[in-house]
């Protein structure tokens, strides 16, 4: 299985969609946006953190064992860190494969998987609202 | 022998530093480490260790480990 990660200070950029295989029959793309309300309070963004090393290693980790149950093509993944306003996309992940089954269950078990293993923290303190 | 000890989050307010390294023992565990350097500091159930940025166990010595990080709950998306 292909795949890039990256971590990035600036706003995420979309890749075009340019595919190494000509059997890639299923694209999935999710984007994570900062919501407007963090546990109830009103928010101008959020602030990401991350161990970027580890979390690299960690994705392929993941990405390793995932690839086993849900065999995919492609995956793409971008973090934004940094400050990231409100209705900005915070994750963007693209993930290609021949069927749609795979892609989707992929996807899925990969987003629960950065929110229990992949070394990344948010925080809002600093940016509250009134 | 030094290693280098990294804290996030949560973590970097309580220990007062984000990045340090310290003199250690290749047979201390993470555990003793930060006690002796933070006694303070309670990793509690939450609280994770990462030894060469890869999740270890609080109680395996580090052996010749040149980087800890303490990992609190993740939090990315």
């Amino acid at each position: 299985m292909k795949t890039e990660i990256q971590f990035t200070n600036s706003a995420i950029a979309v890749p075009p969609p340019k595919f190494s295989s000509k059997e890639i029959g299923a694209v999935v793309e999710f984007s994570g946006l900062v919501r407007e309300l963090e546990n109830g309070q009103k928010i101008l963004g959020l602030h990401y953190e991350a161990h970027a090393a580890m979390a690299k290693k960690e994705l392929e980790k993941i990405f390793r064992e995932l690839d086993v149950k849900h065999p995919c093509e492609e995956i793409y993944f971008s973090h934004r860190l940094g400050w990231v306003p409100v209705g900005e996309a915070s994750l963007f992940i693209c993930i290609a494969a021949r069927h749609r089954q795979a892609a989707l269950a992929l996807m899925a078990e990969l987003i629960d998987r950065l929110k229990t293993d992949v070394p990344v923290w948010k925080s809002s303190a600093a940016s509250t609202s009134q | 022998m030094k290693i280098k000890v990294l804290t996030f989050a949560q973590t970097r307010t309580q220990l007062g530093f984000g990045e340090k390294d310290f003199e250690c023992d290749a047979s201390e565990t993470p555990r003793q480490i930060f006690h002796r350097i933070a006694p303070q500091f309670d990793p509690g159930k939450t609280i994770r260790v990462a030894v060469d940025q890869e999740y270890a166990d609080w109680d395996k010595p580090i052996g010749n480990a040149t980087e800890l990080a303490l990992i609190p709950p993740v939090s990315g998306g």
